[in-house]
């Protein structure tokens, strides 16, 4: 046998083995969501996909299924989370790109990336013992709350976030902020002007990563919570996710129970909501 | 439009850190013509001419002595308004860098900056900006496409216009042509000298023959130092020191 075409054996041996792994990922990935499917069908079937996703009331006991409470605080939260981590990242982000020299910005970047690595119930832990205590004593309430969870997953998510807009600042070519400053522009006015607009669809789907995670995240939201499943829309007072109430009633309701069937439509809903976010950023990656 | 004014460097030294760029430079221009800096490459021709718009205050540990004049300031003095000066002394660079806008955007960037908001005011300075760097004709009506679907040598004209909207006083181009083709080289040289007389120009090239159709003088650099400069008649006929005379001639190592 030649050399040849022993390295053309080896070739096509590679491609299968690949080929499989890749193909059982797949499968996998498949099969959860067919599990999914099949699981939460029958409870879909029986009381229509708009009454459960409509409905106001939590009592998978009494026969109602609504997910408007965990809906409502998925999206809370995450909005919240959002809308306190912005500024601060993006603060971070101009430091790191524009303000640091020399090994500042990579002592920044590894700074960061450390805290984006902690693991969430450590964010959580601090969430229990710093942040419902504050909340308790400036709302009178519990403490417990969708403000609590929403200023948790700020910090949690400002880290990823700041790395990946410091990233896509400083991929903003030098000779451009150049023909800027050339122009007579200040540092400011260049950041403004020339560095966010050439820059937003790397901004945009750095945000976007930030808000996949905030959806997903569970234990530092649980923490904090307060896990009340009756709807309201105060910031100050308990609430659940949906996240959190897969893991609350998971331990309750045993498999084939129509409280089990809920939850799986609720982890289709996160992974719909999952897919959308993902064909977002993908219309944004084709313009720039 | 008023009359441009004379840039007289005297004696100018340049350091970056510990490394000295530039020795004792002393060199003229005369309103309204065109210099050509040449000498080879990291001799500090790119240095001299950033000097003139301060755009080496960007390089860190950066020291200098002696004085630019353009007009009556000092452009190295220490109370200079380094925005304004900009403003007054505008900048090509190597490799054609229009921003990632439309062709309207990237002219209008400047005048937007300084205040100018009247859509009817930004779209004439816009215009005149285009036709006086001789691309009107090949973007008109085609102003909201991008500007970096057009080719490499519209794109350096439009980064002349872009310099031109803030109605500059002095124009300075580092190696202009070094990243185009002929023909859109003869483009930008035809427009240098059209150019000529409205606006004080100074221009880094490595092209000779370059340096001797579009300037009226020309100094030749070597590790940082001047070693002759002159009308450029004078330089590629008859140069005094014999360096000169070995590179232009191509005897230069």
């Amino acid at each position: 046998m030649t050399a040849h075409s022993r390295r053309l054996r080896t070739d096509r041996r590679q491609q299968v083995l690949l080929g499989a792994a890749a193909g059982l990922y797949a499968a996998v990935g498949l099969g959860v969501l067919l599990m999914l499917l099949v699981s939460s069908g029958p409870l879909l079937l029986r009381v229509g996909v708009w009454q459960a996703l409509l409905g106001v009331h939590w009592n998978p006991l009494a026969g109602q299924f609504g997910l408007v409470p965990f809906m409502s605080g998925t999206l809370l939260v995450t909005a919240l989370a959002i809308l306190l981590a912005l500024p601060l990242a993006m603060a971070l982000a101009v430091v790191g790109a524009r303000v640091l020299r020399g090994t500042g910005p990579s002592l920044m970047t590894r700074g960061l990336t450390v805290l984006a690595a902690v693991p969430s119930v450590i964010y959580g832990w601090w969430g229990l013992t710093t942040v419902v205590p504050v909340v308790r004593r400036w709302s009178g309430g519990p403490g417990f709350s969708l403000a609590s969870a929403g200023i948790v997953l700020a910090l949690m998510i400002l880290p990823t976030l700041a790395v990946l807009f410091q990233d896509a600042l400083t991929r903003v070519p030098p000779t451009w902020q150049e023909g800027s400053l050339a122009l007579g522009a200040t540092d400011d006015q260049t950041l403004v002007r020339l560095i966010w607009p050439a820059a937003r669809a790397n901004l945009f789907r750095a945000m976007l990563v930030a808000v996949a995670r905030a959806l997903g995240e569970t234990m530092a939201v649980q923490m904090v919570i307060g896990g009340q499943t009756i709807w309201q829309l105060n910031l100050l007072r308990p609430g659940a996710t949906l996240t959190t109430q897969i893991l609350t009633d998971l331990a309750v309701f045993p498999p084939g129970t129509a409280g089990y069937r809920a939850l799986a439509v609720m982890a289709l809903l996160l992974m719909a909501g999952m897919y959308m976010l993902v064909r977002i950023s993908e219309r944004w990656e084709r313009t720039p | 439009m008023s009359q441009p004014p004379a840039i007289r460097v005297a004696d100018l030294s340049v350091w970056y850190g510990a490394q000295r760029a530039l020795t004792g430079i002393t060199l003229d221009v005369p309103a309204g013509q065109v210099l050509a800096l040449i000498g080879a490459s990291g001799c500090g021709k790119s240095t001299v001419l950033r000097a003139l718009n301060r755009m080496i205050d960007r390089v860190p540990n950066v020291r200098w002595q002696g004085s630019a004049m353009v007009g009556d300031t000092d452009v190295l003095g220490p109370a200079v308004d380094v925005v304004a000066l900009r403003r007054r002394v505008g900048m090509v660079f190597q490799q054609p860098n229009p921003f990632p806008f439309s062709v309207f955007d990237n002219v209008a960037y400047g005048p937007r900056l300084h205040g100018i908001k009247h859509p009817a005011r930004l779209r004439k300075t816009v215009e005149d900006s285009l036709k006086q760097a001789a691309l009107w004709d090949e973007v008109r009506g085609k102003l909201r496409r991008p500007a970096r679907a057009l080719s490499g040598g519209q794109q350096q004209r439009l980064c002349i216009a872009r310099a031109l909207a803030v109605k500059p006083q002095v124009l300075l181009m580092d190696e202009p042509t070094a990243a185009l083709d002929p023909l859109s080289t003869a483009k930008i040289e035809e427009l240098v000298r059209e150019l000529k007389g409205r606006y004080t120009m100074v221009v880094v090239t490595h092209n000779l023959q370059q340096a001797a159709r579009i300037s009226d003088w020309t100094a030749f650099l070597e590790a940082g130092r001047l070693i002759e400069s002159g009308q450029t008649g004078t330089i590629f006929t008859t140069p005094r020191d014999a360096r000169t005379e070995n590179y232009i001639t191509g005897r230069y190592e």
